[in-house]
């Protein structure tokens, strides 16, 4: 294990819901996620915050930017192969155009015993690299321990008036 | 560029002018500017520097604000390259929401390079395919004029592309004006949320 003191394990979807709930989440806007799918059937069967879906992560980042114009307070669900696809719209509309916005940025096919940096695979370990050249706060969300974090993230992306992530470190359960 | 017939961009806007009320107003790229020379309200938005984005954004306006009409002033070239959007925006039906296409065939802002497959294929095509309620071509300013009134009522989403004609014919080193743009949302947007949280 390198870089990393417990490995990562999965959090149920049930809790993230709930966390995502507590932190006043409106509106998911989403890109289908095999990593979090079990966290997907489970916004979209209940109607207590509205489940949007898009064909893009380019289309997440303006919807969501358009709903917070709106009142709304989005969540941006996208895996990591979607944020090096929609990095301009991150640069541009979340960062360049202010806009508190929280991602939750699932790490597929992340090797839980590793840090993501530590990871085989590039997406995995790209993401938070990548984060940090646009200095973009996140917080690794590695067991059902961590989903308070959410809505500290909320906040900050509240306070400052622009991008905070979650990172899912495995599959949901 | 195909021999088309095509509307001047400013008779186009003008007839968007007259109807301006309460809606929301989404310009980008090529648009903004003479727009911006006709008409600015506390609920319009700017924009630039990612391009595609203008519809989509307004989409979400639109969802936070289902009361509010929302138009979007959005490029041939700019919605080519988020042809996907029309999907999300079909899907999510919008109900009060102008999606208006300003097709004139070229990108105008960087030099005037042709738009893909221009001459054969058709916004108003996409949008039929994608499950937009209406969509409809105008190529003059006279039916343009007559037929608004009617698609403002219309149940969205609807897409209206008109065929206008380009605004230069080489590229123009961006003025002060148009160099500001890209920080134009930030600006924006706060006095439109303030605007409709009032609605």
């Amino acid at each position: 294990m390198v870089g990393q003191t417990k490995p990562a394990r999965p959090i149920p979807a049930e809790a993230l819901y709930d966390a995502v709930k507590a932190a006043g989440v409106t509106d998911i806007v989403a890109v289908p996620d095999t990593h979090v799918r079990s966290l997907i059937k489970l916004m979209r069967e209940r109607d207590e915050m509205r489940f949007i879906q898009t064909a893009t992560e380019d289309e997440a980042i303006t919807l969501a930017a358009g709903l917070v114009v709106g009142g709304r307070r989005p969540l941006v669900q996208i895996q990591h192969a979607g944020l090096f696809a929609c990095v301009n719209h991150l640069r541009g509309v979340a960062i360049e155009g202010q806009f508190p916005m929280l991602f939750m940025i699932g790490l597929l096919n992340r090797d839980p015993e590793k840090a993501p940096r530590d990871n085989f695979d590039s997406m995995v370990r790209h993401t938070e690299p990548l984060l940090d050249v646009f200095d973009v706060p996140y917080y690794l969300l590695d067991g059902p321990e961590d989903v308070g974090n959410i809505e500290v993230a909320m906040q900050q992306a509240l306070d400052r008036n622009g991008p905070v992530a979650v990172l899912i470190g495995d599959q949901t359960a | 560029m195909p021999d088309t017939k095509r509307m001047p961009l400013d008779g186009a806007l003008e007839v968007l002018h007259r109807r301006r009320d309460d809606q929301v107003v989404v310009s980008t790229m090529t648009t903004i500017l003479p727009w911006r020379s006709k008409d600015v309200t506390e609920r319009d938005l700017r924009c630039v520097g990612f391009m595609g984005g203008a519809s989509t954004f307004g989409l979400g306006v639109a969802l936070a604000k289902p009361d509010v009409p929302v138009w979007v002033l959005d490029g041939d070239g700019s919605l080519a390259m988020q042809l996907g959007s029309m999907l999300t925006i079909a899907n999510a039906a919008p109900r009060r929401f102008l999606h208006i296409v300003f097709h004139n065939g070229v990108y105008d802002t960087s030099g005037s390079q042709p738009v893909l497959a221009e001459g054969k294929m058709s916004f108003t095509g996409l949008a039929e395919g994608a499950g937009y309620a209406k969509a409809v071509r105008f190529d003059d300013v006279e039916s343009f004029d007559a037929a608004l009134d009617d698609l403002m009522d219309v149940d969205g989403p609807v897409l209206v592309e008109l065929m206008t004609e380009p605004l230069r014919k080489d590229y123009v080193r961006p003025t002060p004006a148009q160099e500001r743009l890209p920080g134009a949302l930030a600006q924006d947007w706060p006095t439109v949320a303030e605007s409709l949280a009032k609605a």
